[in-house]
């Protein structure tokens, strides 16, 4: 490794540091060695501008990006949680939108959370917002290319799901609850009771985010549509699934396909 | 032999053309900039803030492309880190240039992190020759992929390197002269540096290649008394601009942005900010047709004698805010 290497790891490694720079002998000692000074700051305390800024920053990035999730854990758990994650998740992307792509797995972990299950649903919720709010643009399906699917091809018709669509099951009403948490000022909200949901979040082309209450039926159907399933086969999996629900999927599937299509959930199909 | 042919030799600006005065593109003013389509002669966008798939980001950028021309500065690129800049973000970022029209892409002489991580922040480098070699052989590499002229922007820092064998001045003249590509010459971060690490700012403004200077930032800061921060917050202050003449004196005329990201205002006051550079810009050009240059002595203001404010405890993030998610909007299931 080049020297010049081995300074930037050395710097690079210290400004993740949790605690400041200037407090410890050895950084004191290494960054003597590498960095100048002046008259005004030691070398260490130079050193610490950059680190102080890396957690400034990124804190400030999440409390951005998940304000619902902050909102919930109150400003001593949210330092706690977010001096954890950026400790032990180190970001790898060249952009802060994808800052808080782990965050959500990293919530799972950490049961000491007091509203933990409600914590979890609210860092799933508002990632998938970040990715369907600057995902793909994609056309809306139009009658014609409906119209051209002979009707034997429907059976092994395969949806695409448009790019701005994302699925989640939450226990609570998470988007309502982080709606109050961003308007609120100083008083306090109230922790909601569970109430389990399917959603189908998503931009439509007015570049607006949107969330849809599905049931579990519809839920499980787009699903597996999105993973690439053909038409009849994924209704053949639900209904196994959900045997109640055979009839219900037989009378909806036309509407809801429809409905479907003029929400811009789905934006074509391709017959085999 | 004859000396290669390069354009420095032959034109300003490296033939790049001046596009006038105009700002940094930032998401508090799109409303304001839709509406009433301000006369700016043209928006530097932040190319990280638009290197997505889609949705509003490109939405604002298609509206801004409708009527005003663009150049990309990128922020993430770290060209002097221990690894060259990854395959994935040139080629995101050449799909962004060949979308915009943009005439040329800058971004900053700096390293982001190391061991793939990335700390989102203008780390300087040592002024010697390992780290030259490094930036000229990424850069002619990065110019070559966007296949439109790069120009790379001195960077502000809080520190220097004990393995520094040269001036700033003469790190960034030998790296554009070597690679040969563009400066995004930044006078606030002359003043920032001058200031941090005490050396005179008009120095730094008479030494470099002046006809590489491809466009100029102006900005302001903010001073903590033992070190000044780069905050692009506030407006530029007397002896920024001070500098900023002097450099169109030396270069000619050359594209201007009036940056403002920390506690950005109302569009107007930037534009303001902007009609400033303007007037200043043509007094400069104006004196350098007439062949009398340089700022009087006694109109400087010292480096050490400015105000002082209490310890600053915000991020300062270039560009300023993303566009970003925020009110959904339910509808019923049917």
């Amino acid at each position: 490794m080049s020297d010049l290497a081995k300074v930037q790891e050395w710097m690079a490694t210290l400004l993740r540091h949790e605690r400041a720079l200037p407090l410890d002998a050895v950084v004191r000692e290494d960054a003597s060695r590498h960095i100048a000074g002046n008259d005004r700051l030691t070398p260490a305390e130079q050193l610490e501008i950059y680190r102080e800024q890396f957690w400034l920053r990124h804190t400030a990035s999440l409390v951005e990006d998940f304000p619902g999730l902050s909102g919930i854990l109150g400003q001593e758990d949210w330092e706690r949680l977010v001096e954890g994650y950026l400790g032990e998740v180190a970001p790898t992307s060249w952009s802060l939108r994808d800052l808080g792509d782990r965050l959500p797995a990293y919530v799972e972990r950490c049961d000491w959370l007091e509203h933990h299950e409600l914590a979890v649903d609210m860092a799933r919720l508002e990632w998938r917002y970040i990715e369907i709010f600057d995902a793909k643009d994609a056309s809306r399906l139009e009658a014609a290319r409906v119209a051209a699917v002979p009707q034997e091809a429907w059976r092994n018709a395969r949806m695409r799901v448009a790019p701005a669509v994302a699925f989640l099951d939450v226990r609570y009403p998470v988007v309502e609850l982080r709606r109050k948490l961003r308007m609120a000022s100083k008083n306090p909200v109230p922790i909601p009771e569970r109430q389990p949901a399917h959603l189908v979040l998503h931009r439509g082309s007015d570049h607006n985010l949107r969330y849809t209450e599905v049931s579990a039926v519809e839920s499980a159907l787009l699903r597996l549509l999105h993973q690439g399933e053909p038409l009849l086969p994924a209704c053949e999996a639900v209904a196994e699934r959900f045997p109640d629900d055979t009839a219900v999927i037989q009378a909806s599937i036309g509407r809801w396909f429809h409905e479907w299509a003029r929400r811009e959930w789905i934006v074509d199909v391709e017959s085999l | 032999m004859g000396e290669e042919y390069s354009p420095a030799m032959h034109a300003p600006r490296l033939g790049q053309p001046d596009l006038g005065v105009g700002i940094g593109l930032r998401v508090p003013h799109y409303p304001a900039i839709f509406r009433r389509r301000p006369k700016v002669d043209f928006f530097e966008v932040i190319s990280e803030n638009f290197m997505v798939g889609g949705g509003k980001p490109r939405h604002h950028l298609d509206r801004v492309l409708e009527n005003y021309p663009v150049v990309l500065h990128g922020v993430s690129m770290g060209i002097g880190g221990p690894s060259p800049p990854s395959r994935e973000y040139l080629n995101e970022l050449r799909d962004l240039v060949r979308y915009t029209k943009a005439a040329w892409v800058t971004d900053h002489l700096c390293f982001s992190g190391a061991r793939g991580v990335h700390l989102h922040d203008l780390l300087p480098l040592p002024f010697a020759e390992e780290a030259v070699r490094v930036v000229v052989e990424r850069a002619r590499a990065v110019q070559d992929h966007l296949e439109v002229p790069f120009a790379l922007e001195n960077t502000s820092s809080y520190l220097t390197f004990t393995a520094s064998t040269m001036a700033e001045w003469d790190f960034v003249s030998e790296i554009v002269e070597r690679a040969d590509i563009g400066i995004l010459f930044d006078v606030n971060n002359v003043y920032v540096n001058a200031y941090n690490h005490g050396f005179d700012p008009f120095e730094f403004v008479r030494a470099i290649p002046h006809e590489r200077i491809v466009q100029v930032h102006v900005a302001g800061h903010t001073n903590l008394g033992k070190y000044i921060v780069d905050t692009h917050r506030g407006p530029v202050i007397e002896p920024v601009w001070d500098l900023y003449r002097e450099t169109i004196e030396l270069a000619g005329p050359v594209s201007t942005i009036v940056e403002w990201d920390d506690e950005i205002p109302p569009l107007d006051v930037v534009l303001a900010e902007a009609e400033r550079a303007r007037g200043i810009r043509d007094d400069a050009l104006g004196v350098r047709e007439s062949s009398v240059r340089g700022i009087p002595e006694e109109r400087r203001v010292p480096l050490l004698a400015r105000e002082t404010l209490p310890d600053d405890d915000r991020p300062w993030i270039q560009g300023g805010p993303r566009d970003a998610a925020f009110d959904e909007i339910s509808t019923r299931s049917e």
